[in-house]
């Protein structure tokens, strides 16, 4: 058999619409949600971020009820840090330069050293980086509770270790959370690449 | 044989016959390697800081005109504001102890020949007078 011009066109074509099937399915496709679920008859109970109340920079009050219905970005950090928290600073200020056109999208960072980092030390430090506090909050609070919700919440690594040459340890975790409260992605906070895949996540995670 | 192929030539004679010392050269590679573990966390690879939070070291006139306060903040760290480039910065910096004189010394030509500066080699043994010179901080209690 000959094979035609025509043919040949036909071929394409059908490769380049099982192309696009494949493109918009992989679009579309929900990021998972993370963390243990229970089943309670036919509902599904997914994992979600305890009630917090912390202060930010600006001495404001900040719980839950200011993220709920936005999508936000959590991490835990101190000022004094010189390992991996100046490179996770960096990583998400390219988030918030990402986001700017975006009003319902959110930046929670934690300080884990409470004691060192004042709400004048946090205020002088969000002033510096040039962030704004209406989007970029930066919290601190009892450290019990910011330990504790780091550990049982956002499953992220964040205590003292007087052993650790700046005397905590902690993961360099950023952790993407949906308008309801759950986390729906993890991303090592310390990698571009990474980072590059959390700003793909948060515009898909808009679009539920 | 072409003008472009002479040229050619010529510079490659140029560049392979320049006196680069080996020691300059010794000290620039393990200058960047420490810099790279140590400094560029805060400061950024390639020099420029970070906004407000830690000043740039590339093109940084407060480098420039203190290098015995350089030498000694690395291994002591550095309190309280300083001004870099006309704007104030008042992150404290952790030092590193541990860092030796030759090891100071490769830091600091590296910071004093990158970025577009090229001040030439900062020999280990002009940094225990520099040490000598600057204030310790006292022990904590």
């Amino acid at each position: 058999m000959k094979y035609t011009k025509e043919m040949r066109l036909h071929w394409t074509k059908w490769v380049w619409l099982a192309l696009m099937a494949i493109g918009c399915t992989g679009l579309d496709k929900p990021l998972p949600i993370l963390g243990p679920r229970e089943v309670d008859g036919a509902d599904t109970l997914y994992h979600t971020i305890a009630p917090f109340r912390f202060v930010d920079q600006d001495s404001a009050v900040v719980t839950n009820a200011d993220f709920t219905g936005k999508i936000y970005v959590a991490d835990f950090f101190f000022t004094s840090c010189r390992t991996i928290c100046p490179i996770m600073k960096t990583q998400m200020l390219r988030v918030y330069e990402a986001t700017t056109e975006m009003p319902d999208v959110l930046l929670l960072s934690h300080t884990i050293d409470p004691e060192w980092d004042t709400v004048a030390l946090l205020h002088d430090y969000a002033e510096r980086l040039g962030v704004e506090s209406r989007r970029w909050h930066f919290v601190t609070g009892q450290k019990d509770s910011i330990y504790k919700i780091a550990q049982t919440s956002y499953f992220a690594t964040a205590m003292e270790d007087r052993s650790e040459p700046d005397g905590f340890i902690h993961s360099g975790a950023f952790l993407l959370i949906d308008r309801r409260g759950r986390i729906r992605g993890k991303y090592d906070g310390t990698k571009e690449e990474e980072v590059n895949r959390l700003i793909g996540d948060l515009k898909r995670l808009r679009r539920e | 044989m072409s003008k472009r192929w002479i040229g050619l030539v010529v510079v490659l004679w140029v560049t392979a016959c320049s006196p680069i010392d080996p020691k300059l050269k010794q000290y620039l590679v393990e200058g960047e390697r420490l810099y790279v573990l140590h400094c560029s966390n805060c400061h950024q690879r390639d020099g420029q800081g970070l906004r407000r939070v830690y000043p740039p070291l590339a093109g940084s006139d407060y480098l420039k005109e203190n290098l015995p306060r350089v030498i000694c903040s690395m291994k002591y760290g550095l309190q309280g504001e300083i001004i870099v480039n006309g704007i104030m910065y008042n992150q404290a910096m952790p030092g590193v102890p541990s860092l030796t004189e030759l090891e100071l010394a490769e830091i600091a030509t590296y910071l004093y020949n990158s970025w577009g500066t090229q001040t030439g080699l900062i020999d280990a043994r002009r940094i225990g007078p520099l040490l000598d010179s600057c204030a310790r901080p006292r022990p904590r209690r």
